[in-house]
């Protein structure tokens, strides 16, 4: 005989854990695609920059734009939890 | 992730410093605007710019013509060695193997030096310690005493076999021309081995040295034909291009120029170098052809270096256009001193 019971909280507890697992990939792929993508504006900004100490704003400015992404990735996160 | 690795963030990092220096290079207009000055007018110009630090530290014991030409080798040979300070790994690797070329104008330079039997000092003023050889390997080349010895002391170097194959052969003709050019052909066919060696990147500066050694023959066919050279001039071309020795041999056979033109258009694929030879047809001074050609070459190596951004190409391209404004700045001097005229120094300038 099944124990309806503890199956039911059973699914639940699974749905909010894979919930959470589901956040973390958001958060957590969103971070690594931000790196890749900063790891080239990153290098041509320091290049830049040690050419020219003007450039420092500008140079990190657009080094944080991939940093979107992340917020991106914490909205789904947040959406998923919530 | 495929192609991602720390490699391209070092090749990107090099990539943009070498294309903010070029930005920094000298402008079109400022060359216009100096062809309009006096020799101190444009040592004070220039003394604005880049090389500042040169021209300051310079300035006590140099002046005039002279105080310029130092100040613009000892700049080109700063800024060529920070290149190959800060360029990554296999750049590295390339961009010394194209710098060795100074190498070689140095010790034949020492060697011409020694053999007029000049002053050690007033050798040392025409040196650009560019390449692999330093101040303190030339100053040691400097302070040997006979051409034989100056030899002797390469020892180990890549070029030295030509050096020892062909030196008894230049003192005796008291000529280094045909030493100078082996050693350029033997250069090129290092930079063709070193771009095949199966190193990374490798093919793309196969491709830079190609355009190179096609528009170096050119520029020789051209000069060959001012010149009136009609013989044998196998010995004068470089190989390794995509034109091979025999077509060239034959094209600068031809009589009349339209000819020489017509056929050598028939070889050619890019379309830059096709509309230049086009407008080359009317111009009869060797210098313009000249200039037309090396703007072409630097053109096409821009471009290529926009198809390849982070390669090799952009390295080579700023080294190539320092060359030129150095030169062009030493000609805009050389020629304000002897009293040229604006219009003529200009056809000589690569802008």
């Amino acid at each position: 005989m099944v124990d309806v019971g503890t199956t039911l909280e059973m699914v639940q507890a699974s749905q909010v854990g894979l919930k959470a697992v589901g956040a973390g990939l958001a958060v957590g792929l969103a971070g690594v695609g931000t790196g890749l993508g900063e790891m080239g504006i990153g290098a041509a900004a320091v290049g830049a920059t040690a050419e020219n100490r003007d450039m420092f704003g500008l140079a990190l400015l657009f080094t944080v734009i991939p940093e979107t992404i992340v917020i991106f990735g914490l909205v789904v996160a947040l959406l998923l939890l919530f | 992730m495929a192609g991602v690795s720390s490699g391209s963030a070092q090749y990107i990092y090099a990539c943009t410093r070498m294309r903010v220096r070029k930005s920094q290079l000298i402008p079109r207009e400022d060359y216009l605007r100096m062809l309009n000055m006096s020799l101190p007018e444009i040592t004070r110009f220039i003394g604005e710019t880049n090389y500042r630090s040169e021209i300051d530290e310079l300035g006590t014991s140099f002046s005039g013509i002279n105080l310029v030409e130092v100040a613009l080798s000892w700049n080109l040979a700063k800024e060529y060695q920070s290149i190959l300070e800060l360029v990554p790994g296999e750049l590295k690797h390339f961009t010394a193997s194209y710098l060795r070329r100074w190498d070689i104008q140095n010790v034949v330079t020492v060697l011409r030096g020694k053999m007029q039997k000049l002053q050690p000092g007033k050798i040392k003023e025409v040196l650009v310690p560019a390449g692999r050889l330093d101040r303190v390997a030339l100053d040691r080349l400097i302070a040997e005493e006979s051409p034989e010895r100056v030899a002797e002391a390469l020892k180990g170097e890549r070029f030295y076999p030509v050096i020892e194959r062909e030196l008894p052969r230049a003192i005796e003709t008291g000529s280094f021309a045909h030493l100078e050019n082996e050693l350029y052909k033997g250069y090129y066919a290092r930079l063709i081995t070193d771009a095949k060696g199966g190193i990374k990147g490798g093919d793309i500066f196969l491709k830079y040295i190609r355009l190179e050694i096609d528009i170096r023959n050119i520029q020789n066919l051209f000069r060959l034909r001012a010149g009136h050279v009609r013989e044998d001039v196998r010995e004068l071309l470089i190989g390794g291009g995509s034109f091979t020795i025999d077509e060239l041999q034959r094209l600068s056979g031809l009589e009349s120029q339209d000819e020489f033109i017509d056929s050598l258009k028939r070889q050619v694929k890019m379309i830059p170098l096709l509309n230049t030879l086009e407008e080359i047809r009317g111009k009869t001074a060797l210098h313009e052809i000249e200039v037309a050609l090396t703007r072409v070459q630097l053109d096409q190596m821009e471009q290529m270096s926009k198809r390849y951004a982070f390669s090799i190409l952009p390295v080579l391209v700023y080294l190539e256009k320092k060359k030129y404004e150095v030169a062009n700045l030493r000609a805009l001097a050389r020629g304000k001193e002897v009293g040229l005229p604006g219009e003529r120094l200009q056809s000589y300038l690569v802008m």
